[in-house]
């Protein structure tokens, strides 16, 4: 580009997508940060300002503590599972094995479905007794499994529910990186004595760091932002078990309208969000490329 | 009717002024409704919508399905908040506290001023206004009402040995009978539970509410300011939950509304309890033969009230008010009130409606539906306070907390109730 | 290569021989390499030589082993290892675009076999030191390939083969991506390690320059088949057929009809070989204008001219309107348009079928 834009003509298109941003994300940020400082006001109870205490409140709220733990085991594993699966999954894809086009179908299929829609599919498979994973368990002899009524199963079923969706994505991702590591350098690795697993290890798995580091980021912040299936399967239940953060956001600000406090908790996971997106900026400037 | 007035007098202006207004409308009316059940409730309403909008062709009416309960209050306190309220909504009759605390809808005791509109109001079930009221007016009026009974497969009862007439009426009854209507497989494994009584989430907490009542007491008042979650009927209520699990009759752990008649219909539970608002579903999809009964009750019976009742907006014009008046007082006419009834399975609310031919052919049909109308004077408004969500999940909390094995009853009601009055306290 | 004679490699394995019978392959139904056999002795430099498609580096990754062989053997010091996986047939190989790991260092890609077949860090770092010195990578170890020339990941690919002491190296087209300046010096490089290491040398090319300079041996493949096995001079001098003659060479021999050439009384052919028989190879280069009594000539009008130095190319075309070039060495350019004659000797001379293109060989 030698030709410079007139000023104006820049500053014209600097304007609409400022606009945008903040219209739709600084704006609200900062009436979320303001109105934490803000009671929940009602017609029975005016409108008061009071600084940090739903701040406070945070600290006080045994449910928020629960909700915290619940999103960290859920963030911590369904990011490495996801990935792990999603790996497995386009190895066996991208392999000479007949019908790949159909595991390639089948393995995507989810990531098509909206989140309501694979929630509604695995509410039924979860069902104790009807679904078909009671089925499994009693072909086997075993009892079946309350799944999404037992405190200690009810986030480990959500987090399925959550890789069974993302993981066909990512395999995407993992097909189109695993295609362009080119086949001499796995070559090379054999002459020189490697084998399969050895080549995985040595030369596949670090030449889709880009990807895992990018598909890594993805999931993090969906393991954050995607609790329709939570809406939809257990309602944060039984007794919070299942309980995310973004689902408490979103049931304290629109389920028990407590505006106040349901901004204080937004505020709280923008800087949680901010802090995991500053970490993994490092990261990928660190690590995404081979320079 | 002041309406009627006020349209020849609008059209007698409009003339005046020489304002040629072909079919002005008295009123625009948007109507917010949900659908909480397994029926082609959708297609009813409009058709009964656009049968009022026939006869009253000065008016324009809009019905806005608006999914589900929660999100029907939702969008329309988002509505009302922007300044373009719908003018009249069907919503839970529990969502009254929240409403008025909006100051988002009108009494509608105010509006329906005649004596002939006070003596209509009067013609509904008493089971169903006790949760219309707030400081002596009345801000609602019952619409799509539910409330659960008691789901029996006659075959299992007989197949246990047991009168397929006579279901249990009593929580003791409930776990004898239970037990031998319980079967395991080869493994030890249960194939067929005695009952399931939903317990997880805001459906959970409705049929809680029936325990409770049957314990002689209440979760709450009109008031909207108590909450009495720590009580001997609720610590009761729970341990009859805790001792439906430990004596083998109901499934452990938390159990959920939504699938609980599909278990019912696949016959992997002899017996549940669940809405009203489920027959038509049951009556089309059981392969077997099946009956309804009183909710089995503690002290005696007892049963909580559910679902959907009119609201009018407020930050409406009195002719929008009138207009909507008329229009909740043709949905809730006998005629209207037997055909949304008979295909959703809601209780109608007017005793008038059950004198309909077709209401009575209806129960003769299915004699089952008027098990809830009979079971009507033993049951008690559900749970509703000022903070109504966030005080239920308080409840919500408690009820998981000890079926799932996590807390004991009474320490799950002391806790709850202390959260309960802590939010409470700033409306006494 | 910076100081290649004095550099001895220890305790290499001693050299060993190839021998490839009646190797097949076939994708599918179609058939890529058909009854393919040659042999070459220990130490020797074999080159595949061909246009691109006619097999020569499936052939060379069947020897590999990293494909499997659909028929026939291959042999490695007279041992059949056409069952054997590549990591066992202890060769090495350097991939066209060197196929260096991005993610490893100049170090850790050469060092990357030792590492594997566990070899203590000690002997590791000396012989990473040793072949990095002899290949002048020494000051390049850290940095990542990314970060060199094409000229020095050349090197370094050569010095992850060297560094396992491999008796047997195939090379696939290691120089195509290389500028013609450092294609002339890594080939010497190649050459010069291939003798002062004593390694069998299997090396692929579509460049017959290459192949005609490196090689002890050439095999000429065409479509799958070998068209000619021999030295570079056999290649060169005997053409065995005329796809052999008219890929050797630059520009291609000519290839006339008897009925273009005024032909001396005896041709040394067999008495029953009739004008429409043969065709007459004969290369650009070996032609002289003005004929001066040659034995063969050939008269044509001077279509253009192609000056490239120490040759002037002549484009005629003769009486049938069959095109000629002519490799003129003097200064005395005919004019375009003129009609010229040109001439060979009975040496620059050879005949062949036109039926299968085969050489016909003169009764001597």
């Amino acid at each position: 580009m030698n030709k410079r834009l007139p000023l104006g003509l820049g500053f014209v298109l600097l304007v609409l997508p400022c606009s945008l941003l903040v219209a739709f994300t600084h704006y609200p940020a900062i009436k979320a940060l303001v109105n934490s400082l803000w009671n929940n006001s009602s017609s029975f109870r005016p409108s008061r300002f009071v600084g940090l205490e739903n701040y406070r409140a945070l600290l006080e709220d045994d449910r928020l503590a629960q909700v915290l733990t619940n999103s960290t085991i859920y963030a911590i594993c369904t990011v490495p599972l996801a990935i792990g699966l999603s790996i497995g999954m386009a190895l066996l894809v991208n392999s000479k094995l007949p019908g790949t086009w159909l595991m390639r179908l089948s393995f995507f299929m989810p990531t098509m479905l909206p989140l309501v829609a694979v929630a509604n599919i695995w509410l039924f498979f979860y069902a104790p007794g009807i679904g078909l994973a009671s089925q499994i368990l009693s072909a086997f002899g075993l009892p079946s499994i309350n799944f999404l009524g037992r405190t200690d199963t009810s986030l480990v079923s959500m987090m399925v529910v959550a890789i069974w969706k993302e993981a066909g994505l990512f395999m995407i991702f993992y097909l189109a990186a695993l295609q362009s590591i080119p086949a001499n350098l796995k070559d090379a690795a054999r002459l020189e004595g490697a084998g399969s697993v050895r080549v995985f290890f040595d030369v596949v798995l670090p030449l889709l760091r880009p990807t895992t580091i990018f598909v890594a980021v993805n999931a993090l912040i969906n393991a954050f932002r995607l609790v329709d299936h939570i809406i939809v399967m257990t309602r944060g239940g039984p007794n919070n078990s299942s309980a995310l953060l973004l689902y408490y956001v979103y049931e304290v600000t629109f389920g028990h309208r407590d505006f106040a406090y349901g901004a204080t908790l937004t505020v709280l996971m923008v800087v949680i969000l901010g802090i995991l997106a500053a970490f993994q900026f490092w990261v990928l400037n660190r690590k995404a490329h081979y320079q | 009717m002041t309406l009627r007035n006020n349209t020849a007098l609008a059209l007698v202006a409009g003339g005046l002024f020489g304002l040629q207004g072909a079919a002005v409308s008295a009123a625009d009316l948007e109507f917010y409704f949900p659908v909480g059940v397994n029926a082609p409730a959708v297609e009813t309403i409009q058709a009964l919508t656009d049968e009022w909008a026939a006869a009253n062709p000065q008016h324009n009416v809009k019905a806005v399905y608006a999914g589900n309960y929660e999100e029907t209050t939702t969008k329309a306190l988002t509505a009302a908040a922007a300044g373009d309220p719908p003018q009249v909504a069907v919503l839970l009759a529990i969502d009254i506290f929240t409403l008025i605390e909006e100051g988002a809808v009108l009494p509608i005791s105010d509006i329906a001023d005649s004596p002939e509109e006070q003596e209509w109001l009067a013609g509904f079930y008493d089971g169903f206004m006790n949760d219309t009221k707030f400081d002596g007016k009345i801000y609602s009026v019952p619409f799509q009402r539910s409330t659960p009974v008691f789901y029996y497969n006659k075959d299992a009862f007989r197949e246990a040995g047991l009168d397929p007439e006579a279901p249990p009426k009593t929580w003791a009854e409930m776990i004898e009978m239970g037990k031998t209507l319980t079967k395991r497989d080869a493994n030890g494994n249960v194939t067929q539970w005695g009952t399931r009584i939903p317990t997880l989430g805001l459906g959970g907490a409705w049929l809680f509410g029936g325990l409770v009542v049957s314990k002689g007491d209440v979760l709450s008042t009109e008031t909207g300011t108590e909450a009495r979650i720590n009580t001997p009927a609720t610590i009761a209520s729970l341990e009859f939950l805790q001792q439906l699990s430990a004596e083998g009759v109901m499934a452990p752990g938390g159990i959920s509304w939504g699938d609980t008649p599909k278990a019912f219909l696949e016959g992997q539970t002899a017996s549940m309890w669940t809405s009203t608002g489920n027959l038509a579903f049951v009556n089309e999809n059981a392969t077997f033969d099946w009956g309804v009964g009183f909710l089995p009750g503690g002290d005696g019976p007892g049963a909580p009230v559910g679902g959907g009742n009119f609201y009018i907006f407020s930050n409406t014009t009195p002719e929008e008010q009138e207009a909507a008046l008329d229009f909740i007082k043709f949905m809730t006419s006998a005629d209207a009130a037997a055909r949304w009834s008979i295909a959703t399975g809601y209780v109608a609310p007017r005793p008038d409606t059950w004198e309909t031919p077709v209401m009575k052919e209806y129960a003769e049909r299915l004699p089952q539906a008027l098990v809830a109308l009979d079971q009507l004077p033993h049951a008690e408004r559900e749970f509703a306070t000022f903070q109504r969500a966030k005080v239920t999940q308080y409840l919500v909390e408690a009820i998981e907390g000890v079926v799932t094995g996590s807390k004991s009853a009474a320490d799950a009601v002391t806790e709850a109730q202390e959260k309960a009055d802590a939010v409470l306290k700033d409306y006494r | 290569m910076n100081k290649p004679a004095d550099t001895s490699f220890g305790n290499a394995t001693a050299a060993v021989s190839l021998e490839v019978r009646n190797l097949r392959k076939s994708w599918g139904k179609t058939e890529v390499l058909s009854d393919v056999s040659f042999r070459i002795g220990a130490g020797g430099f074999l080159t595949l030589l061909g246009p691109s498609g006619c097999g020569k580096s499936t052939l060379l990754r069947l020897i590999s082993g990293l494909d499997e062989t659909s028929g026939g053997q291959i042999l490695i010091d007279g041992r059949d290892v056409s069952k054997v996986s590549a990591a066992d047939r202890n060769l090495g190989m350097v991939f066209q675009n060197y196929a260096l790991f991005p993610h490893l260092t100049i170090e850790e890609n050469i060092g990357y076999g030792l590492k594997i077949r566990k070899v203590d860090k000690t002997r590791r770092d000396k012989t990473i030191a040793r072949v990095s010195d002899l290949m002048g990578l020494g000051p390049l170890l850290q940095r990542k390939p990314s970060q060199l020339s094409g000229g020095q990941q050349q090197r370094v690919a050569l010095a992850r083969v060297l560094v396992s002491e491999r008796p047997l190296v195939l090379m696939d087209e290691p120089l195509s991506n290389l500028d013609a300046k450092l294609r002339t010096e890594i080939r010497s490089e190649i050459r010069s390690l291939n003798k002062t290491l004593g390694i069998t040398v299997i090396y692929v090319t579509h460049d017959q320059s290459e192949a005609l300079s490196m090689s002890d041996e050439v095999v000429l493949l065409n479509a799958g088949k070998i068209a000619q096995w021999g030295t570079p001079r056999d290649l060169y001098e005997s053409p065995a057929n005329t796809f052999s003659a008219s890929f050797i060479g630059t520009p291609p021999t000519n290839l006339l009809e008897p009925a273009d050439v005024a032909l001396p009384e005896n041709l040394g052919l067999d008495g029953g070989t009739a004008l429409t028989d043969y065709l007459i190879g004969v290369r650009p280069e070996t032609m002289c204008f003005p004929a001066d009594g040659a034995a063969f000539t050939l008269t044509g009008r001077v279509l253009s001219l192609e000056y490239e130095g120490n040759v002037t190319l002549l484009h005629l075309e003769a009486a049938s309107g069959a095109k000629v070039i002519v490799a003129h060495g003097g200064h005395d350019v005919p004019a375009p348009g003129a009609e010229v004659t040109v001439g060979w000797s009975h040496e620059a001379t050879h005949f062949f079928s036109k039926k299968d293109g085969a050489a016909i060989r003169r009764k001597t």
